[in-house]
């Protein structure tokens, strides 16, 4: 029996150094006096986060500051986010900016970072200000675009180009999530006062390609004269000109999207695609450490710090 | 045999956890403080608790995958029903029997339906997280009082109300599976069904009862992922069954049943805690975190294989 738990002991010491091996090489420096900018995301899957976190680095990279960034597994997993930032308030970072997973739900974990008088900065998605008043919690800024503006260039677009007249279905986000919901606000509201516009189904797609396509794919099914899609998302707006493609209906549908990720970028150059509403990510990450680095030294930030929208449409993606 | 078997299993498993805590302590300064302690405590406790029931399943033979989906579903019901102004035992009754009802659905259908238990809560998974998300219309169920609040947020001394409501859980669950012949059971259902089943033993009254358990402990978890985020979310516990079955099998239960331990799955879900409080301290991309959580998952299920043959001999 000696035999067999001395052999479980070598087995389990092995490992546990392999993983510590390899958490090294990836341990950020630690040793010198620069403070930490901690930058929380929502996940590091999608493109919009991958370019928050370049504008950031490279921010970080001119204003001497370490930049710790760190993001759950999946988008919607609030739990882990909080995990996240209940961690990152004990290795001592100077200013907290995040992307909440939930509105309402990260509160909590704000309250121990306010505890800890670590400054935060909210970005992209705003907090649920009930929940956050109610917590005492207060934040140094919001960055971020204007998602209900957003929507209704997303709205005025469809009408000047469908000339007033179009079955439009929309692609919503995560229900709840206050991003998705001022999008689709704003679309709304765009197009309510032309009555040509009917919008004749409206079904959540959760952010994700896949339920893009099997989504969209099923209203077509149930609407076959939809000949204009609103999507809250890119991804979803992909996978809807997917399930176009499919059921041979290419060109015959405008696909309106948001975020202009540089897949919706080619294909609108193609043709297969509408516009897309761009968002400018990087400079939200840029602005987020920017922010927080004003933020250490004492100075004071505005409440709302807006990142610019634009209309990304077949003419302006060739220039 | 089987039980000095168990106990090497274990005891290589504290030791890993205790030399994973060494070297973390060796690289973060921050990682032996009584704070941070006390978070990975917290941090431990929804997946500790959802591994007890995950535990008697598998040491039935059986495997529970709707464990995160009966969190979410039990999660709204509690929302739902604090939101409507029932009193907060009401509300936590509602959580359990929700629970509890998911659980023995489950256990019915494997037991007098013969299915395969992984096809059985497979589907259950799907439709408990339906109607979580239809019963809430895909929205999360927010803002709750302070009362109940305090069981994500209370403290008794210093040390949270979460981990103290999962020790006593852990000490429960113990004695029932170590004292009881229902616990002897479990594990005898695992070890040899057959044999067990022409010993007289209602088999299955028993899985039934198993999966009842497994259901239960998914609605103890909810009520305290509930009170933590402070809202219910219909799309929460995602992913919650993997976990689950890892701290489990890092704990040294046997995926065929019949062999392991509840002190094992505990050490498990620290191993897990530890790695991922540790791995955040560190700043280890979320990207290579789950490669690590991954190969340490196998890792301890091959020391596992690697030590059976042997140990006879020892």
């Amino acid at each position: 029996m000696r035999r067999a738990e001395w052999r479980t002991s070598v087995a389990i010491v092995v490992l546990a150094f392999a993983v510590a091996g390899l958490s090294c090489n990836r341990a950020a420096p630690a040793a010198d006096d620069k403070p930490t900018v901690a930058l929380v995301l929502k996940t590091l899957n999608h493109p919009f986060f991958v370019d928050m976190r370049r504008g950031a680095q490279e921010a970080a990279d001119r204003l001497g500051v370490n930049l710790q960034v760190q993001a759950a597994e999946r988008e919607v997993d609030v739990e882990k986010q909080m995990q996240i930032v209940e961690n990152l308030i004990q290795t001592g970072i100077k200013a907290l900016a995040i992307t909440p997973s939930g509105s309402r739900e990260i509160v909590t974990a704000l309250v121990k970072a306010k505890a800890a008088n670590i400054p935060i900065l909210i970005v992209d998605t705003r907090l649920d200000a009930k929940a956050a008043a109610d917590a005492g919690v207060q934040t140094e800024a919001y960055i971020g675009s204007d998602n209900y503006a957003g929507g209704r260039l997303a709205g005025d677009h469809a009408v000047k180009v469908t000339g007033g007249k179009a079955r439009a279905a929309i692609l919503e986000g995560i229900p709840g999530h206050e991003t998705g919901d001022s999008r689709l606000r704003g679309f709304r509201d765009a197009v309510k006062d032309t009555p040509g516009i009917a919008i004749v189904s409206s079904q959540p797609a959760n952010w994700e390609r896949d339920q893009g396509f099997n989504v969209f794919q099923n209203m077509l099914q149930a609407h076959p004269d939809i000949d204009l899609v609103f999507a809250a998302s890119d991804l979803m707006a992909l996978g809807a000109i997917e399930a176009i493609a499919a059921a041979g209906k290419t060109g015959k549908i405008r696909v309106i999207g948001f975020d202009a990720l540089d897949d919706a970028k080619k294909a609108i150059a193609a043709g297969t695609m509408e516009a897309s509403v761009a968002q400018f990510p990087s400079e939200m990450g840029r602005l987020a450490v920017e922010g927080a680095v004003k933020v250490i030294r004492g100075e004071k930030l505005p409440a709302d710090i807006m990142v610019k929208l634009e209309m990304v449409t077949k003419d302006s993606v060739k220039q | 045999m089987t039980t000095r078997l168990a106990r090497a299993r274990q005891f290589g498993t504290v030791i890993g956890l205790l030399v994973l805590s060494g070297v973390l302590w060796a690289l973060s300064p921050h990682f032996l403080t009584v704070a941070n302690l006390l978070n990975i405590a917290q941090q431990t406790t929804i997946n500790a608790v959802v591994a007890v029931g995950m535990t008697y399943v598998i040491l039935s033979g059986g495997i529970d995958l709707s464990v995160g989906s009966i969190v979410a579903l039990s999660g709204v019901a509690l929302g739902a029903a604090l939101q409507s102004g029932q009193a907060l035992p009401v509300a936590l009754v509602v959580a359990i029997g929700v629970g509890v009802a998911c659980g023995l659905v489950n256990g019915a259908i494997v037991s007098w339906g013969r299915l395969p238990p992984f096809i059985v809560t497979l589907g259950m998974m799907s439709i408990a997280r339906g109607m979580a998300l239809l019963f809430t219309e895909g929205r999360p169920v927010s803002g709750f009082d302070e009362g109940f609040r305090s069981l994500a947020t209370g403290r008794v001394g210093f040390i949270p109300v979460p981990v103290i409501i999962t020790g006593v859980v852990y000490v429960i669950a113990h004695v029932v599976l170590t004292k009881t012949t229902f616990g002897r059971y479990v594990y005898a259902i695992g070890g040899n069904e057959e044999a067990t089943r022409l010993s007289g033993v209602s088999i299955d009254f028993h899985k039934t009862m198993i999966y009842a358990v497994s259901g239960l402990m998914s609605a103890v978890a909810a009520i305290m992922l509930t009170a933590r985020l402070n809202s219910a979310q219909p799309i929460a516990g995602m992913m919650y069954e993997l976990d689950a079955i890892a701290a489990t099998v890092i704990g040294g239960t046997s995926l065929m049943g019949g062999e392991g331990s509840l002190g094992g799955t505990l050490v498990g879900a620290l191993i897990m805690g530890v790695l991922r409080n540790g791995l955040n301290l560190l700043g280890v991309s979320s990207f290579l975190q789950q490669i690590v959580i991954g190969a340490v998952i196998i890792g301890a299920v091959l020391v596992d294989t690697w030590l059976k043959p042997r140990a006879g001999r020892g």
